[in-house]
């Protein structure tokens, strides 16, 4: 379960990114966060990776308050999360196998199970075979494929993306969309995206913000910009 | 390179500081005063004299060479010359004592006191030997201290600044492991393991290079130490280490203590630079 409690983040220089958002999330739900540029999506997800802390209100993750200035073990409640970005963040000095593998290593997962681990994760996500390959031998589709794997490698239970459809075509844009209608239900997914298609298509929960202000919280909802 | 030269140099001046110790070591062995009698001395005076030195405090031992054992002495080193050894006797021979001081920074009170003795005729002593040994010994010392010192603060902030580059240079991939979840040892963990390789291929680099200092200067320091067999350092403790001739033995010791310099330097300096990074 995520809680945000009234939470506003105001940056230093007095810009306001989010203004008093409350909502809640259920294990496994699927949420997608949509608005334009600027609306405070990224930095919802930002805080849930605690890169920012709330100036005011709270934040709740399975019932631990990680908006507090100083959690135990923060690299422990990391690894419950996997983070999918628009620009892949995708080492170009390793393969794709080493690429995944370090998901598990942080983890503490035995050398001998990475592996096997990450070829089941490439069979997910639709890239068997490609394991040995460099990012510079792959599409952007695939390379976003790879930080999907990377992602969804050790059993996290959170997902988080960051418009990762935002850098491809619509016909790759809908096959990386199949791959999380596939994991839809297993874990909880908080999808930020600006596509309407995207939203529209999946009728799923949609938390709509704009200027920093959550606007509508729709349960099966529609999304028109 | 820095860490190499900075290494290199610690080699090198540990055994330099070993070889003047073993040096001081060795003199300390040998008779450090002698103190001649004139020939109207009777023994009870010298012995009297002998047991008022071992009282001062100053004085590791005292050994007595009769007339009779000086001239077994003076037999044994003109055994060559069996003429002079007809024209001496016993009698023309000095008694004297061997005086080994407890610090060699005591021997000139030790002799000046001699000197006013009733009964003495002459006290020699390897003054300007010890004195330049001792001056030069604590001369090392010092510099030591203040060069290996600047040396290794000079090598950590070098290979601080140059594996804060590096890593500032995978900026990318340290805040992906971070987001991922890796705690700070796991990221820290491979700076370390580069920082133990790179004191430890140092090390080795610089005891080569201390060892072909040593090989090229060896007919020059045969030439210093003509006469003395060995020298060694440490005997107090019980754990004696040969210095000269040059041995195996030494020469590991020398690569251990400068292994677990670069080492240490090589691995707190990497960690500094990660940890600063982090922070």
């Amino acid at each position: 379960m995520i809680r945000f409690d009234q939470v506003s983040v105001t940056f230093p220089l007095g810009n306001t990114a989010l203004n008093n958002v409350s909502f809640e999330i259920a294990d496994n739900d699927f949420v997608f966060l949509v608005g334009k540029s600027g609306a405070g999506k990224t930095t919802i997800l930002k805080l849930l990776l605690r890169e920012y802390l709330p100036s005011t209100g709270t934040i709740m993750v399975d019932d631990k308050e990680i908006s507090a200035r100083r959690i135990g073990k923060l690299h422990k409640y990391r690894q419950s999360l996997g983070v999918i970005f628009q620009d892949f963040k995708i080492l170009p000095d390793r393969n794709v196998l080493e690429n995944i593998a370090i998901s598990l290593r942080v983890q503490g997962v035995r050398d001998a199970d990475v592996r096997e681990q990450v070829l089941e994760s490439l069979q997910l996500v639709g890239l068997p075979g490609k394991e040995l390959l460099f990012p510079a031998q792959l599409s952007a589709g695939e390379l976003q494929r790879v930080a999907i794997a990377r992602a969804l490698s050790g059993n996290r239970d959170i997902i988080l993306a960051d418009e990762p459809t935002g850098n491809l075509d619509p016909k790759t844009t809908w096959e990386i969309m199949k791959i999380f209608k596939k994991i839809q239900g297993s874990r909880t997914v908080i999808f930020a995206t600006h596509n309407s298609d995207i939203v529209n298509s999946f009728r799923k929960r949609v938390l709509v913000l704009k200027d920093g202000i959550l606007q509508k919280d729709i349960r099966k909802g529609g999304y028109d910009l | 390179m820095v860490l190499f030269f900075t290494l290199f140099l610690i080699a090198v001046i540990l055994t330099s500081v070993s070889f003047l110790y073993g040096l001081l070591g060795y003199i300390e062995t040998r008779p450090q005063v002698t103190v001649y009698f004139q020939s109207n001395t009777t023994e009870q005076d010298i012995f009297a004299l002998r047991d008022a030195l071992l009282k001062s405090g100053q004085v590791a031992s005292v050994t007595y060479i009769s007339k009779e054992d000086a001239f077994e002495i003076y037999k044994e080193i003109a055994k060559d010359n069996p003429m002079l050894i007809e024209m001496t006797n016993a009698n023309i021979l000095p008694a004297s004592l061997e005086i080994y001081a407890k610090r060699p920074d005591y021997l000139p009170q030790i002799a000046q006191q001699l000197e006013n003795k009733p009964g003495v005729d002459e006290v020699q002593f390897q003054k300007i030997i010890v004195d330049r040994l001792l001056a030069l010994t604590n001369a090392i010392k010092n510099a030591t201290i203040i060069l290996v010192g600047f040396l290794v603060v000079m090598a950590t902030v070098v290979i601080v600044a140059t594996t804060s580059f590096k890593i500032a240079l995978r900026r990318d991939e340290i805040e992906i492991l971070q987001l991922l979840g890796a705690d700070s040892m796991f990221i820290i963990g491979p700076y370390l393991k580069e920082g133990f390789i790179l004191g430890l291929f140092s090390a080795i680099l610089a005891t080569g290079a201390l060892i072909a200092v040593i090989i090229g200067g060896l007919p020059v320091i045969g030439g210093y130490l003509s006469g003395i067999s060995a020298l060694d350092i440490l005997p107090a403790t019980g754990i004696s280490l040969r210095v000269w001739p040059v041995n195996p033995v030494f020469l590991g010791v020398v690569f251990m203590i400068t292994a677990l310099f670069g080492i240490l330097i090589g691995t707190i300096a990497n960690f500094l630079a990660a940890r600063r990074y982090l922070s």
